[in-house]
């Protein structure tokens, strides 16, 4: 299936737009199922950008529903160990600490960003897509697309500041 | 109060500018302090988020469940297989149940090593492995799409040095979706390709007269299962189980026996 080797670009979107982990593995399946579906409907070749956008009207949906019925889930505690995000194996503890230290910072900051804002950092600089792709994903003009992004990294950037302010360690 | 030119900064920085432009935003960044400042503050939000943002993966426990389910709508979608021609590998339902969880990845796993007599470093089994996820790839998988095999071996003829067998099994499961050349030890190898449910297998066949055939094995996790027909080499890989993987390879080693009968 075309799509499978993009199963994780859509975990990793889901993951970020929902604000709880459940929400987030319900949306990627039902993406998942769509896209198998639906494969037909794919025009061009853009099967990364087609499924992200399935992704995101899962998510959109699933979300509405929530709201219909009052539901607004908090936002879970999520402890970064427990993550299979612990992406490599540092040799060295102590770096791998203030690893973990810093993936719990961006954790932190990037949920409290407005969902736009994480959308496009998110499919920008993890996605390594590009604007018109991005605008395609998002349903926005390019211009939209580099205002938000301008936004949301400055956004990221102040907040980050923020928090290490009075640390000795300046961000990376 | 961000300079003027900060938007195009940032599209220079992401790589969205033409070279005139790019080259004039370099000169314009030179002069202003403001703007230099911003594209190190990209570079550094930047590498913040790909060496830190944490979720990089899809959890195992999902991603199977999510594999699940897809079989299961592949399985809705094509028709049931007639019981009573049930062919004996067609697991039933019990060891369909069994199989799937950890009893699957212990057969697997066992299998592996029950069969892992060719060297680990073979490039061929590289090759292999590398063909199949590349054909994964958007374009890259069917360069003859049909159902038909009437259409697909014929195809070989003009595109590929060998000519395999083809059918297309998708009562029991194995829908033909295609053909593709693919260069291979140093001749074009012929790629039938079908699917599975979910899953894509390609079977890649290719003259070799003499050369001992590679024991079945997994590589990074896609299964590898070998055979010889004549002095045609068959492999067919996928991520499938190991099961769904050899009821294809019997479905072809008998239609090929019946091929040579007649």
């Amino acid at each position: 299936m075309l799509v499978l080797p993009h199963l994780d670009a859509a975990y990793r979107f889901a993951r970020w737009l929902s604000r709880s982990p459940s929400d987030a593995d319900d949306v990627v399946q039902e993406a998942m199922l769509r896209a198998f579906r639906g494969f037909d409907s794919l025009r061009g070749s853009d099967v990364k950008g087609w499924l992200l956008t399935i992704v995101r009207n899962c998510h959109l949906t699933a979300a509405t529903q929530q709201q219909r019925r009052g539901l607004v889930p908090l936002p879970e505690e999520h402890d970064a160990q427990d993550g299979q995000a612990m992406i490599a194996t540092t040799p060295d503890p102590e770096s791998a600490s203030i690893r973990r230290d810093d993936e719990r910072t961006l954790d932190r900051l990037m949920s409290a960003l407005p969902e736009e804002h994480r959308e496009v950092l998110l499919l920008r600089e993890i996605e390594e897509m590009d604007y018109r792709e991005i605008a395609t994903v998002t349903n926005v003009a390019i211009g939209t697309v580099m205002s938000r992004l301008a936004r949301a990294r400055a956004a990221l950037k102040a907040r980050w500041l923020h928090e290490t302010e009075g640390e000795s360690r300046a961000v990376r | 109060m961000r300079c003027a030119e900060s938007l195009r900064v940032q599209a220079y920085f992401d790589g969205e500018l033409d070279a005139i432009s790019a080259a004039d935003i370099e000169r314009h960044s030179d002069a202003c302090a403001e703007c230099r400042a911003l594209l190190e503050d990209l570079k550094q939000v930047r590498a913040a988020l790909r060496q830190d943002l944490p979720y990089a993966s899809t959890p195992p426990a999902l991603r199977a469940r999510i594999m699940r389910a897809l079989d299961q709508e592949g399985a809705s979608q094509r028709p049931r297989p007639n019981p009573g021609r049930r062919t004996s590998w067609r697991p039933g339902p019990f060891w369909t149940g069994a199989l799937s969880g950890i009893g699957g990845a212990a057969i697997a796993i066992s299998i592996v090593f029950v069969f892992l007599g060719s060297p680990i470093t073979d490039p061929l089994l590289d090759d292999l492995v590398n063909a199949h996820v590349r054909s994964l790839m958007p374009d890259h998988l069917i360069d003859v799409v049909s159902t038909d095999k009437h259409t697909v071996k014929p195809w070989f003829a003009g595109h590929a040095d060998v000519s395999p067998v083809v059918a297309d099994f998708a009562q029991q499961g194995y829908r033909l979706i295609g053909g593709r050349a693919d260069y291979f030890d140093h001749q074009r190898a012929a790629v039938v390709v079908y699917q599975h449910g979910s899953h894509v297998v390609n079977v890649f066949s290719w003259a070799e007269a003499n050369a001992a055939l590679p024991r079945n094995t997994t590589r990074n996790g896609y299964h590898l299962a070998f055979w010889k027909t004549g002095n045609l080499v068959y492999c067919a890989v996928s991520d499938t189980g190991w099961d769904e993987l050899l009821g294809l390879v019997h479905l072809l080693q008998d239609l090929a026996a019946n091929d040579i009968r007649e």
